[in-house]
C-alpha cells in the first residue's frame, strides 16, 4: 500500500476529528493532492482519466477532476489496495442487482471512514444515546456500508447489540423484530426519554404497515427522532416521502421537524443529512455538484441534474464519484430527486439492461 | 390553432372524468354509429380516409400546420421528426393500399358490404361476409403515434364506433387526427371518441370497458394481463405487447460507397420517432470479413447521426432521459477506456442526442433509445441470433442489408428463428399498411365471418 495515501489519509482524519475548517481553497489543494496520488495509485482510474485525457498535469481545479460512474465499482476493483490487503467489502444493496458495486476496505480506510460518519453524525443526533437500529446487526451483514455505519455509532455510544431489531431470514430479505420493538417503544413511551429510531425507508414502510394493522400508534417522548434513508430496492411498497413522513409523525409522535433523511452509498465515505427542508448537505470534506445530463456541466441553482460528489475521505478508492440519483441544485446542497432510471428504457420492460 | 370541444381530450385540464361521463359517451358513439357508420360502404370510407391522408401530406393543411407548430412542445419531437414521421404514415393511407389490405385480409375488397365469393370459393358455391364488432376500444401505449393512428383508422374500416384511451400526455396527435376526420365528415368523427388519462383508473376504464365489444391494448406484459383480467369473457382482447427490434449488415455490402448508403438507412431507422417505437433497432449487427470493419461502420453512422442532428434535431428530453444517456455513456466510456479493442463509443458533443456504442460481441442490448444505438460485431447470423437469444420472444422486425443472393436464405433464417416482419434496413419504421403486426392478420382478428353455403 502507498505510504502518501496512508499520510494523507491520516491528515484527513485528523482534519476531521478536530473539525477543522476546509474552505474551498483549502478543498481545492487537498482534491488535486488526492487526485495526484490516486491517479499514479490506482490503475483503473489512471486508465479512466487518460482516456478522458485528464491527468495531474492538466487538471487545475477540483471540479476538473474525472468522475467514476458508481455502475464502474460492479465490473472493476477501483482501489489502490491489494488483494492482500482488503479487509472488508461493502457491497451496493439491492435485491434485484445482478452484480453488486464492491468498494474495498483495509484498517486504515475503516477509520477513515468511521471517523468521517461519526463527526457529521453528531450534530445531527446530539442526543443521550437511546437508540434502535431497523436493520440487522453488522456481524450478519458484514457487506453493509449502512449498517456498519450503525454499528460504529452504537459503539461510539456504547450500547448492547439488541439496539439491532433486524434479521436477516433465509431468503435474504431484512425483517423486523416487531414484537420486541413494540415492547421497546412501549418503555420508551413509559420513560419519557427520547428515542433515536433509524432505519432504511423499507423497514419503516414494514413497521407502520405493522402498526396500522395492528391498531397501534405511539406518542414517542419530546425530542426524539427518525432518520431514515435509502431507497425501496423493491423491499416493500414505495411511498412519496412526504407521506412516510406524515405516517411516522401520525403513527409514531415524531414531528416533522425531527425528521432526518441520510443520503448514502457503499461508493462513499461521507453521507448528507436533510432536515425537514429536505436539502442534504454534506460535510466539509465532501463537495457536491449537480451535473447536467445533456451538457456535463453544472447546471445553475434551482435546475435537475445528476448528483456527482467528490468526497476526500474515498481515499483507498477513488473521491470523485458520478452517482445515478438526480437531485436539484439549492445553494450548497441538493434536493435529491431520486435514482435515473437506467436499466428500462421508456415503454420497454423486457429485460434488465 | 383554437380545436373546437368535439373530444372528452378537448376539455380544459382541470375537467374531471367520472365513469358516468365515460358510459355516456360510449353511449353517444353507439348511437352514432348506428345512425351514421353502420351503414356506409367501404368504398366511401376509403375515400373519406384516403382524402383525409392526402390532406395530411400538404404543407399548408391546418392540422399538419398545428402539429409541427405545437408538436414539439405537446411530444418533444422536433418539427423535422415529425414532419417525417406524419408523412411516411399518411402516405401509406392511399386508395390502392386498402384495397390491397382488404383483399389481403379478406380475399375481396368488398366483403364487408355484401356476400362475396372469389373464385376458390365460387366453385364450392360458397360465399362469406364479414361482421366487424360494433364498438372497439383503443387502450394507447403513447411513446409514437402510429400505432394510435392506425387503430383509429381500421376501427373506421370496419364501421365501428371507437373509444381511444390515450396515455397521459400522449393524446395530442390522436386528437388532431381526429378532428381532422371531423372535419371532413363530422358524421364519421361523432363515431369517434379520444380522452386521455393515466392508465390504472378501474372507475373509468371498467365503465369503458363494460360497454367495449373488443379492446385492443399495447404496452407492458403486466398492463396487458391487467386488462385481460377484467375483461368479461365475451369481449375479444387483442394485446400487442413490447418489441424489440434489430438489424444485421452482411459483410459482402461492407464495402465504400454502399456502407455509407447502409450507414444512412441505419440512421433513417434510428432517427424516426426518436427510435422509440417497437420497430426501431435497439442493435445492429454487423458482419466480420467485409471490406469495411463493424468499428468502421459504427464511425460512418456516427458521421451521419451528426449530419441528421444538423437536419432532423432529436429534441429535448426531460432530465430522466437524459440521464439514462449520460450513465450509459459513462459505463461504456470506463470499458472503453479499458478494452479500446472491445469497446468503442461516438458521442455527440454538448448534448445527448446521439450515441453510437461498437461492441466486439454478440450479446444483445436494450438501448435507452432517443437516438442510442448499437453496433455489435459479429461472424455471422447465427452468431447474431444466439447473442439475440434473450429475445427471441420479443422481437418484431428485423433491418436487413444483404446481398440478392442471399437475401431468400437469410430471410428464411430469420422467419425460422422467430422474427415476424423482415424489411431493408432504413424502412424499419415504416411498415406499410398491409403489415401484420406481431404476425398477426392485420384486420382478421378484429372481425368475425357468416359463411353461406348456397
Amino acid at each position: 500500500m502507498n505510504q502518501e495515501l496512508s499520510k494523507f489519509a491520516a491528515r484527513l482524519r485528523e482534519m476531521i476529528f478536530l473539525s477543522e475548517t476546509i474552505g474551498d481553497q483549502k478543498f481545492n489543494s487537498l482534491a488535486l493532492e488526492l487526485f495526484a496520488l490516486q491517479f499514479e495509485n490506482n490503475s483503473v482510474y489512471k486508465k479512466i482519466c487518460e482516456a478522458r485525457k485528464l491527468t495531474p498535469q492538466i487538471v487545475e481545479h477540483w471540479t476538473q477532476i474525472p468522475p467514476v460512474p458508481t455502475s464502474a465499482f460492479k465490473e472493476f476493483e477501483l482501489t489502490s489496495l491489494a488483494p492482500n490487503e482488503r479487509t472488508t467489502t461493502f457491497h451496493s444493496s439491492g435485491t434485484t442487482e445482478q452484480k453488486p458495486s464492491r468498494h474495498f476496505h483495509n484498517a486504515e480506510s475503516l477509520a477513515l471512514y468511521e471517523a468521517s460518519l461519526w463527526n457529521w453524525f453528531q450534530p445531527h443526533f446530539a442526543g443521550d444515546g437511546n437508540l434502535i437500529f431497523l436493520t440487522p446487526p453488522a456481524r450478519q451483514a458484514p457487506n453493509s456500508s449502512l449498517i456498519h455505519m450503525f454499528e460504529t455509532i452504537r459503539q461510539k455510544v456504547g450500547l448492547a447489540e439488541t439496539v439491532f431489531e433486524g434479521t436477516i431470514s433465509a431468503d435474504g430479505s431484512w425483517t423486523l423484530n416487531f414484537f420486541e420493538i413494540i415492547g421497546k417503544l412501549k418503555s420508551v413511551c413509559a420513560s419519557a426519554k427520547p428515542l433515536t429510531l433509524m432505519g432504511t425507508a423499507f423497514s419503516f414502510v414494514h413497521l407502520l404497515d405493522f402498526l396500522a394493522e395492528n391498531n397501534l400508534q405511539f406518542e414517542l417522548p419530546e425530542n426524539s427522532r427518525v432518520m431514515e434513508t435509502g431507497g425501496y430496492k423493491n423491499r416493500s411498497r414505495t411511498m412519496p416521502k412526504t407521506e412516510l413522513h406524515s405516517l411516522i409523525e401520525k403513527f409514531l409522535g415524531v414531528p416533522r421537524e425531527n425528521i432526518f433523511c441520510e443520503y448514502g452509498m457503499s461508493e462513499l465515505s461521507s453521507q448528507a443529512y436533510a432536515g425537514a427542508d429536505g436539502i442534504f448537505q454534506f460535510p466539509p470534506w465532501t463537495r457536491v455538484q449537480i451535473i447536467s445530463p445533456e451538457t456535463g456541466r453544472e447546471v445553475r441553482e434551482d435546475e435537475i441534474g445528476l448528483i456527482r460528489i467528490f468526497d476526500l475521505a474515498n481515499v483507498f478508492s477513488v473521491a470523485a464519484i458520478q452517482t445515478e440519483d438526480l437531485g436539484i441544485r439549492r445553494g450548497t446542497g441538493f434536493e435529491l430527486v431520486g435514482r435515473a432510471q437506467l436499466a428500462e428504457p421508456r415503454g420497454c420492460s423486457l429485460m434488465t439492461a | 390553432m383554437n380545436l373546437p370541444n368535439y373530444f372528452l381530450a378537448d376539455l380544459p385540464p382541470e375537467a374531471v372524468l367520472s365513469a358516468g361521463i365515460i358510459s355516456e359517451a360510449c353511449q353517444t358513439l353507439k348511437r352514432n354509429r348506428e345512425k351514421y357508420l353502420a351503414a356506409r360502404s367501404t368504398e366511401s370510407l376509403i375515400k373519406t380516409l384516403s382524402g383525409v391522408a392526402e390532406n395530411w401530406i400538404e404543407p399548408d393543411y391546418s392540422f399538419r400546420k398545428c402539429a409541427l407548430e405545437s408538436g414539439p412542445a405537446q411530444t418533444g419531437f422536433s418539427r423535422e421528426t415529425l414532419a417525417r414521421g406524419l408523412d411516411n404514415f399518411f402516405g401509406q393511407l392511399t386508395r390502392e393500399n386498402f384495397h390491397a389490405l382488404l383483399i389481403q385480409e379478406f380475399g375481396d375488397a368488398k366483403r364487408l358490404d355484401a356476400f362475396c365469393s372469389p373464385p376458390v370459393e365460387q366453385k364450392q358455391n360458397r360465399s362469406a361476409i364479414l361482421n366487424a364488432p360494433e364498438f372497439q376500444v383503443h387502450i394507447c401505449a403513447g411513446n409514437i403515434p402510429n400505432p394510435t393512428l392506425t387503430s383509429i383508422v381500421f376501427g373506421l374500416l370496419l364501421r365501428s364506433a371507437q373509444f381511444v384511451k390515450c396515455a397521459s400526455g400522449s393524446s395530442f396527435l390522436p386528437r388532431l387526427f381526429a378532428h381532422s376526420i371531423y372535419e371532413a365528415d363530422p358524421k364519421l368523427g361523432a363515431c369517434l371518441e379520444i380522452a386521455e388519462w393515466r392508465g390504472g383508473n378501474p372507475a373509468l376504464e371498467n365503465a369503458l370497458f363494460d360497454e367495449a365489444d373488443c379492446v385492443t391494448a399495447t404496452g407492458s406484459d403486466e398492463t396487458l394481463a391487467a386488462i385481460r383480467a377484467r375483461l368479461p369473457l365475451k369481449t375479444n382482447f387483442l394485446g400487442y405487447g413490447h418489441r424489440v427490434s434489430f438489424g444485421f449488415v452482411a459483410k459482402e455490402e461492407l464495402y465504400g460507397s454502399s456502407a455509407k448508403k447502409i450507414a444512412a438507412r441505419v440512421a433513417d431507422d434510428v432517427v424516426a420517432w426518436n427510435q422509440l417505437g417497437c420497430l426501431s433497432p435497439h442493435v445492429i449487427y454487423v458482419q466480420l470479413g467485409g471490406e469495411i470493419f463493424p468499428e468502421h461502420f459504427a464511425q460512418l453512422l456516427a458521421d451521419e447521426l451528426e449530419k441528421r442532428e444538423a437536419r432532423e434535431p432529436r429534441g429535448e428530453l426531460p432530465a430522466e432521459h437524459a440521464a439514462a444517456i449520460a450513465l450509459r455513456r459513462g459505463i461504456y466510456e470506463v470499458r472503453a477506456a479499458h478494452a479500446p479493442e472491445m469497446t468503442r463509443h461516438f458521442f455527440s458533443t454538448d448534448s445527448t442526442a446521439w450515441t453510437v456504442i461498437f461492441e466486439a460481441h454478440a450479446r444483445f442490448q436494450v438501448s435507452c433509445l432517443n437516438r442510442f444505438i448499437y453496433i455489435n460485431a459479429v461472424t455471422d447470423l447465427t452468431a447474431a441470433l444466439q447473442g439475440a437469444d434473450e429475445i427471441r420472444e420479443k422481437v418484431s422486425t428485423v433491418g436487413i442489408a444483404v446481398s440478392e443472393e442471399k437475401k431468400q436464405e437469410i430471410a428464411t433464417q430469420l422467419a425460422r428463428w422467430g422474427a415476424t416482419r423482415i424489411c431493408p434496413l432504413g424502412q424499419m419504421q415504416n411498415p406499410p399498411l398491409t403489415w401484420r403486426h406481431d404476425g398477426r392478420p392485420a384486420l382478421g382478428d378484429l372481425i368475425s365471418w357468416t359463411d353461406f353455403e348456397s
